[in-house]
């Protein structure tokens, strides 16, 4: 399979931005697509995608493939991923470590599983037929969580390792993901940041959360927080130039806060990965 | 427990609420109970938050009409009765005008089921496969004495709606900026046709004549197949100006894709 170009920085391609978009063409390297919204018959989002496409690259980025769900893969499911990969030929494509139902059933949210032997088993296998089924590597992205469970047999960060090494799929590191797990449940994010393999991480994601007092939650409704960027400052040294967005999904602010983020990460990454570069050397 | 045990215990808590469900708080790290009941209580809430964001979105009329408070009851109702079985949230929705008609406390709703069933064509027509219109000139490919045998293809967004009398005066009313007044209920039915014209879905109310004959195209019968039976039902004098005018209607909606001629009574236009 041929390498993954390096993209730079892109955005979540969200709606409420399109007309701003088409309008300014701003300097956003590329774009991320929440892939099902896209999965659909026809109508506007697949010709605005098209028109999006023919001036960035895209990266797919789904939310049901439930790569962790014991039910079987649903093949209707990743023929209609395949479709819109092959007419959108994204640069990538990735979805989360988590499932989202059973039994057929489908409750639209990224739920959590034990990290268990039985469970890295049965990724991995999942992971293996969907990169042979779309002929491509995907991308796995960690989840935030608000459970973990007493069965587990391993942290979260062997399991990613562990997973990405069998399968020889490519990470999606979500440095927010991280920090808000380990807000709620009690491990050290540089920890977690320090261990994951620097080989597989293709792309990072920030976002904001919500703070709830004695949990957080993953909202993407706000701007990113400086214990967040803090932690992205020690994933970009770790995992060097590898591509990176910023995700916003809710609470829309003027388009031009999205760039000042993105701004930000040029303005912080060029020091970061030198420094970093010149001490492998 | 296996993953398999795991994924049913945690599902089935969520999908009724049970928050406090012994399996999986027992299943789940954190030391105290309450921690537990707190972690695991942010997948059971956030799942029926989310619900209520799909149907809100979808139905804003629906909501207008029936008020924060039944929209609500409506929500709660739906969500416990229809898990989402499709991988697109997009779609978690499409049962709720059926689901209405077949609850008890919803069905004698009749004017909350006809705005259901009107903004759900909405919906499904934004995002419909694609069809390009065919301008009202292709007709003139056609001579005249050849129309009888002509049969059409409609845009696949196209859907027909009966719906209770009002229902599309109604939504009109919900949705407009200003507070208009709303119409008075009505007996009997009225139909209505859905589609997208250009990017935007779009809706009319149709006469019982156009409604007997676009329904007719749509099953392939030919133009003057539909002539003989729109004359049958209604008034055989004017039947056929007022199919003509129906046909330019058709076109000027972007509703026709193609047409072409049929072999007899019945027959697809090419594409």
């Amino acid at each position: 399979m041929e390498p993954l170009p390096h993209l730079g920085y892109g955005l979540g391609l969200r709606p409420a931005y399109y007309e701003e978009i088409l309008s300014t063409h701003p300097p956003v390297d590329w774009f991320e697509i929440i892939s099902e919204n896209y999965m659909i018959p026809g109508g506007r989002p697949l010709a605005m995608l098209e028109r999006f496409r023919a001036d960035y690259p895209i990266v797919m980025h789904g939310v049901s493939m439930s790569i962790a769900s014991v039910d079987p893969l649903d093949m209707d499911y990743l023929s209609a991923l395949k479709r819109l990969v092959d007419r959108i030929e994204p640069a990538w494509v990735s979805d989360h470590l988590a499932w989202t139902g059973v039994h057929g059933v489908n409750l639209h949210d990224l739920l959590p599983i034990p990290l268990t032997r039985e469970a890295l088993d049965h990724v991995v296998d999942r992971i293996s037929r969907v990169q042979d089924y779309l002929g491509r590597r995907i991308l796995i992205e960690n989840a935030s969580t608000y459970v973990s469970f007493a069965q587990s047999e391993m942290t979260e960060w062997e399991f990613l390792g562990e997973m990405a090494r069998r399968a020889d799929c490519l990470l999606l590191l979500d440095v927010n993901n991280v920090f808000v797990s380990s807000f709620n449940h009690g491990f050290s994010a540089e920890d977690y940041i320090d261990a994951v393999p620097v080989e597989h991480v293709t792309q990072l994601h920030m976002a904001g959360h919500t703070d709830k007092g004695s949990y957080r939650i993953d909202t993407h409704d706000q701007p990113v927080c400086e214990p967040v960027w803090k932690l992205y400052e020690r994933a970009r040294k770790r995992f060097g130039r590898v591509a990176a967005m910023i995700e916003r999904d809710d609470n829309f602010p003027p388009f031009s806060e999205l760039l000042a983020e993105l701004q930000r990460m040029r303005d912080i990454d060029p020091a970061i990965c030198d420094a970093a570069e010149q001490n492998a050397a | 427990m296996r993953l398999a045990e795991l994924q049913a215990a945690f599902q089935s808590a969520v999908l009724s609420g049970a928050g406090k469900d012994p399996t999986v708080l027992a299943s789940l790290a954190k030391p105290t109970a309450r921690e537990r009941a707190t972690g695991f209580g942010v997948y059971v809430k956030a799942y029926r938050l989310r619900a209520a964001d799909y149907l809100e979105e979808d139905f804003p009329a629906l909501k207008s009409l029936l008020g924060d408070k039944r929209f609500d009851e409506l929500v709660v109702d739906y969500v416990a009765a229809n898990p989402s079985r499709s991988r697109n949230a997009r779609y978690f929705s499409a049962r709720l005008p059926d689901f209405m008609q077949g609850f008890e406390k919803w069905r004698g709703e009749a004017q909350a089921q006809g705005v259901a069933q009107l903004e759900r064509a909405l919906t499904d027509a934004f995002d419909a496969a694609e069809g390009e219109a065919c301008a009202l000139e292709a007709l003139a490919a056609y001579a005249p004495q050849d129309w009888p045998r002509l049969v059409f293809a409609f845009h696949p967004s196209l859907r027909l709606l009966c719906v209770p009398a009002g229902t599309v005066e109604l939504y009109e009313a919900l949705s407009s900026e200003g507070a208009a007044p709303r119409p008075k209920p009505r007996d009997g039915e009225e139909a209505a046709a859905v589609w997208r014209s250009g990017f935007d879905p779009a809706y009319r109310a149709l006469g019982t004549d156009e409604f007997l004959a676009l329904n007719e195209a749509l099953a392939g019968k030919s133009f003057g197949a539909i002539c003989q039976l729109v004359a049958f039902q209604e008034d055989e004098a004017s039947a056929p100006e007022r199919l003509a005018q129906f046909l330019v209607n058709w076109f000027s909606d972007g509703l026709v894709v193609a047409l072409g001629e049929g072999d007899g009574e019945e027959g697809r236009a090419a594409p």
